[in-house]
């Protein structure tokens, strides 16, 4: 069965092209100045082998979420990148932020990314969770995850595809760590 | 009046009365209830209750108008002690609006969390969104308290609204004893976005856009159904090929999610396997969902007057695939049934009994695993669907098991009804054009209902113009607002363990009943 999604979704047929995956530029991910003039280091090399996620919720319309959960499903498959979500932020390295952060849920957000450990990194996934997107000047949302934590990088799309989630994610990882 | 549509103006004190009579009366469901601040046509503030009956096509709605205020506290005769479905809409229009239902059993706040100054009414006209001044649940914490069950041996445990998994955000706090629930307090609402006053905002022909972000993973449903609300509204007639596609793709949509709910709940019980086979089905019917509509999620399709993709085109390759799909289906479904640990933790749990579930209202895969018959489809069939013939399914047991296998009844007919389109698109036996000229109604009376049957239940709008065609009011109604009421009566008596087994097989939507 697994051999015919392959062939079906990611097969020969139907690869998709490396500008389609890869929605942006590294740099065009990253949010807020560069240190020092240089790219941020976060990460140690090894890091890199092993990043653990921690997705918040904080208003999407649910199609971000569904994108995430289908990262871990077998066609997907992102822990064979070394990727995995996380059931406590106290385990997580990065915080996958979806949504325009409701007005309702900045606090829970505010208490996640507290207790997350550093060295963490920050990714607002998808359009809303960037500027409000559709949202955006309505009374109950805040407009943009950066509005109540620190980002340090975007992922563009409504939803963006598992596949770009993925390949992001991948190409955040690398940007933050010493690695090359 | 359009159509089936029928509205009728009653006094306060009929109104009660009427209600009780509609939804009392014989297969009697509320559909939608919501109010409307009409003070800038001279109707001051309303208030619609919409019922319809299972055996005739007709909604019947009621307005109460000009609700009385003394020194700007309005209020109107409560209706949930006659219609227990009401409870949760009168409380959303208390918030939404200031206007209280008097009598009400149980009113306190739902929406707005107490984030917002006591006398900001977001929905009345007269505030602009930038004048409503809130607290970010950052500086003030939700002060409100949780119901509270005392006795020996009772403890709470409480649950979010950031949870383990990937899903979405709402707290619950558990009465429990030992490990059996004994009470169940979901405080919801966490994701409320303030949809319905964007939508007076956008315009009607925008709000699509909007209207597929009420809830992702019924961004058809809810497109569609306000599309369909704008196109009666306007008197458009909807071309045959466009309504053909809206019902292709309300399949494909339930399709997914049924067949993503069935895999989901293998996750509550454990079963990696199931899990994994349902999430690579589910992976295949969205990829599918892409190369017909360039969108996983079915977006961009929908427009007032119709559709702008033609997922027709190229019947054929379509078929093949859906017939690939569903041998596969059957397989998965086949060593679903035969996991007997599996099925073992679903029979009998979270029964959902008939009675709650009529008369809190409930909708969809809900209601219909609880012996309700209720499926728009039929009732009041809209789109292509009285073209087809289709039956529609009810399981007797109310568990989580029946959830599952009425489910499993669903995707085999929306498979039957994709390929009834299919084939009939092949003969080339539904043509013409997709879609039709659409604007706006330049007059005060420009209103109607919108209704569809989506994944979870059915799926209401209703809008109303203003003089100059601008949106006057726009309500959407998801199916999870009328089914999230049920949860505490369906988890009562189970262990804790199995709540989040109990929680998959609702699959309800946050987002949705949120908005
Ligand atoms: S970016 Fe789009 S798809 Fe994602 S949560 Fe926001 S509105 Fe939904």
């Amino acid at each position: 069965m697994l051999g015919r999604i392959f062939y079906n979704i990611i097969g020969k047929k139907r690869v998709l092209p490396r500008e389609q995956i890869v929605a942006a530029a590294p740099e065009a991910l990253l949010a807020g100045e560069k240190e020092n003039g240089k790219e941020k280091r976060i990460f140690s090399g090894e890091f890199t082998r092993s990043v653990r996620i921690r997705q918040v919720d904080a208003g999407s319309c649910n199609a971000c979420e569904w994108e995430c959960t289908a990262l871990t499903n077998p066609v997907y498959d992102i822990q064979r990148f070394g990727v995995d979500f996380v059931a406590s932020p106290r385990h997580a390295d990065i915080l996958l932020v979806t949504g325009p952060v409701s007005v309702a849920m900045a606090g829970a957000l505010k208490k996640t990314w507290l207790a997350t450990p550093d060295p963490k990194i920050v990714i607002a996934c998808g359009d809303c969770a960037k500027d409000g997107g559709v949202y955006k000047g309505s009374y109950a949302v805040t407009g943009g995850v950066d509005k109540v934590v620190p980002v340090d990088a975007f992922i563009p799309g409504c939803p963006p595809k598992p596949a770009e989630i993925a390949a992001n994610i991948m190409q955040i990882v690398k940007v933050f760590s010493k690695i090359k | 009046m359009t159509g089936n549509e029928i509205y009728r103006d009653v006094t306060k004190e009929e109104f009660p009365q009427e209600c009780s009579r509609l939804f009392n009366g014989g297969n009697g469901r509320l559909r939608t209830m919501f109010a409307a601040d009409l003070r800038e046509t001279g109707e001051g503030f309303c208030i619609y209750a919409v019922f319809s009956r299972a055996q005739e096509d007709r909604f019947e709605i009621l307005r109460l108008k000009n609700i009385e205020g003394k020194d700007g506290a309005y209020s109107f005769p409560s209706i949930t002690p006659a219609v227990p479905a009401a409870h949760w809409y009168e409380r959303q229009i208390a918030d939404m609006f200031g206007l209280v239902p008097s009598g009400h059993p149980d009113l306190h706040p739902l929406v707005l969390h107490g984030l917002y100054p006591p006398e900001v009414y977001p929905l009345r006209r007269d505030i602009s969104p930038e004048a409503i001044g809130r607290q970010l649940a950052l500086e003030k914490e939700d002060l409100s308290p949780f119901m509270e069950v005392k006795g020996e041996g009772i403890y709470e445990i409480p649950v979010g609204p950031v949870h383990a998994g990937i899903i979405e955000p709402g707290h619950f706090r558990f009465s429990a004893v030992g490990e059996t629930i004994y009470y169940l307090d979901a405080r919801l609402f966490y994701t409320h976005k303030g949809v319905e006053k964007l939508f007076e905002r956008t315009g009607f022909r925008a709000g699509v856009r909007l209207a597929e972000r009420v809830s992702g993973v019924s961004s058809f449903a809810h497109s569609a159904a306000y599309c369909m609300a704008l196109e009666r509204m306007s008197g458009t007639l909807l071309p045959a090929r466009a309504a053909a596609i809206r019902t292709l793709l309300l399949e494909m949509e339930r399709l997914y999610n049924h067949v993503g709910d069935i895999g989901n709940m293998c996750a509550g019980t454990g079963f990696a396997v199931g899990y994994a086979q349902g999430a690579s089905l589910k992976e295949r019917l969205m990829a599918l969902n892409e190369r017909l509509t360039g969108s996983r999620y079915l977006r961009g399709v929908n427009a007032p007057g119709g559709v702008l993709a033609d997922p027709l085109d190229e019947p054929a390759g379509t078929l093949r695939e859906i017939e690939d799909i569903t041998k596969e289906y059957k397989s998965f479904i086949s060593f679903l049934t035969d996991s007997v640990s599996h099925v073992e933790r679903l029979e009998n749990a979270g029964v959902l009994s008939r009675p709650v579930a009529l008369s809190l209202g409930a909708t969809g895969v809900a209601a219909r695993a609880s012996g309700l018959n209720d499926d728009i489809r039929t009732t009041h069939p809209h789109l292509y669907y009285n073209q087809l013939v289709f039956e529609t399914h009810t399981r007797m047991k109310g568990d989580v098991f029946a959830r599952m296998m009425l489910r499993a009844d669903e995707v085999e007919c929306s498979i039957a009804i994709i390929r009834s389109i299919l084939h009939k698109a092949k003969g080339k036996r539904i043509e013409g054009s997709i879609l039709s000229e659409w604007e706006a109604p330049a007059n005060k009376s420009g209103q109607a209902l919108g209704y569809v049957e989506g994944p979870r239940g059915s799926v209401f709008y209703f809008v109303k113009s203003a003089a100059d065609g601008t949106p006057l009011r726009v309500k959407p109604r998801a199916a999870s607002f009328c089914n999230w009421p049920l949860m505490p009566f369906a988890v009562h008596g189970n262990i804790v363990p199995d709540f989040p087994l109990i929680n998959k097989s609702f699959n309800l939507s946050y987002s949705g009943s949120d908005a």
